[in-house]
């Protein structure tokens, strides 16, 4: 297809990893974060990281909506699905993310009616579908997902839907990175910045990192020659003592965003002062609520939320796999107790977690093959 | 979704582009095609006007940007 298989050019991204090993400072270790779990997801579909040089290590963020849902929410999704009369609707990989007490997939199995959909366009028409049930729509992601949240429920208050109510979980990228940046576990020489996040939000909300903290950035596709190409990108601003916010997706990526979705996004919700992450803890204005003139619609205001924190299982160790502070491998129970068909920690969940990414294709391999 | 899908719906950063086939303009939706053949009612409030033959990136059902053909 147009704009994707030009991206996939295979004789491209070798003479990309060729100018990659020539631009990199020999006995100098680097660590690029890519924030985004479509970019883990990509770097390891294509073998990305085989073809870098070893001293190039690729750190994965918190970019996977579904890998930094902590357990409590997961409880409060079960407990609305749980009232009577309610349809609860999530998109499949919320449905296997563990609890304290099970899934959504196994509270479907023990009676409560939960249901897949693809869109919350598709969760609105449920509810118009079933006037007479009230449909919950379980909404989780960052400002990718956030506008079609938002203008579906627009959609719902214009339309009257009466039945339809959203229990809100989307967050926002900056303030986990502005959190990471301040730990003093990590230590990394540049970012991929997010590519989808960026079309709506724009590039400039990722300037801070290189002002405030020194650090490139570069936003980047998602096919293996945006990546390749990104990762030059920083090499040369590392090489040529330059550090600055660069748009290698400008295909899609314009620099301000889209104002239309900042716009209906800014009228539908309202920043959290504060939302946990898993692994992260709470961070400061980090998640969206409902807007007070969306207020009607929020399930949490709805039905009776638990709204208890859960510690996070102690043999799990998705916090310092998001933070990037150990590869998946290293976890103790990455592949044995915890798979991709009974996962307990998140990152093993979404096919974009950086755990499920290693595991399904194959990345067991404690040491890359030398380029 | 299984776990070897190479896209992940609830995602982060892992839009779609697909082809607008038809138009609602009453309802603001258009009828777009993926590139595997797949077709799905795209919500197309923040990238209108869109017209037959466009590419749009879609995430979650909503059209988030035009594909315009400007390579990086």
């Amino acid at each position: 297809m147009k704009f994707v298989d030009e991206f996939r050019d295979a004789a491209l991204g070798r003479v990309l990893a060729g100018e990659i090993l020539g631009a990199v400072e020999p006995g100098r270790h680097l660590k690029i974060m890519e924030v985004c779990g479509g970019h883990t997801h990509a770097i390891y579909k294509y073998g990305i990281d085989d073809l870098l040089p070893t001293n190039v290590e690729l750190v994965h963020g918190p970019g996977c909506p579904v890998c930094v849902i902590p357990m409590g929410r997961v409880d409060d999704g079960i407990a609305i699905a749980r009232e009577p009369g309610v349809i609860l609707t999530c998109f499949g990989d919320m449905m296997r993310v563990p609890g304290s007490n099970g899934t959504l997939l196994e509270a479907k199995a023990q009676g409560a009616d939960v249901r897949m959909v693809y869109s919350p366009l598709d969760a609105l028409r449920i509810a118009k579908a079933e006037p007479d049930r009230e449909v919950v729509f379980f909404a989780i992601g960052f400002e990718t997902t956030a506008p079609s949240t938002a203008l579906t429920l627009k959609r719902a208050k214009a339309e009257g839907v009466a039945n339809f109510s959203c229990f809100c979980n989307h967050v926002t990228i900056v303030p986990p990175l502005r959190a990471l940046l301040d730990s003093p576990d990590l230590r990394l020489d540049g970012f991929i910045g997010p590519g989808h996040v960026s079309t709506v939000v724009g590039a400039r909300p990722l300037e801070f990192i290189p002002a405030d903290y020194g650090k490139p950035v570069v936003v980047s596709g998602f096919e293996p020659v945006d990546i390749l190409q990104s990762v030059l990108m920083i090499l040369r601003q590392l090489d040529e003592g330059r550090c600055e916010v660069e748009n290698q997706y400008k295909r899609v990526v314009p620099y301000e965003g889209n104002l239309r979705a900042l716009e209906v996004m800014s009228e539908v919700f309202a920043l959290r002062p504060h939302f946990e992450w898993r692994g992260l803890g709470f961070i400061s204005h980090s998640g969206l609520r409902l807007s007070d003139a969306y207020a009607d619609l929020d399930a949490e205001l709805r039905f009776a939320v638990p709204g208890v924190r859960v510690a996070d299982p102690k043999a799990c160790q998705c916090g310092e796999v998001l933070k990037g502070v150990i590869k998946p491998y290293e976890c103790k129970v990455f592949g044995s107790a915890c798979t991709p068909e009974r996962p307990i920690g998140t990152c093993m969940v979404s096919s974009e977690g950086a755990c499920a990414a290693y595991y399904n294709y194959g990345r067991f391999a404690r040491e890359r093959e030398v380029v | 979704m299984n776990a070897v899908s190479c896209h992940c719906i609830t995602c982060g950063d892992d839009g779609v582009p697909m082809r607008v086939l038809r138009i609602d303009d009453t309802r603001g939706l258009a009828l777009c095609e993926s590139g595997d053949g797949q077709h799905e009612s795209v919500e197309i409030a923040l990238v209108a006007p869109v017209v037959p033959g466009d590419t749009l990136l879609v995430h979650a059902g909503t059209a988030l940007a035009h594909l315009d053909g400007a390579v990086a």
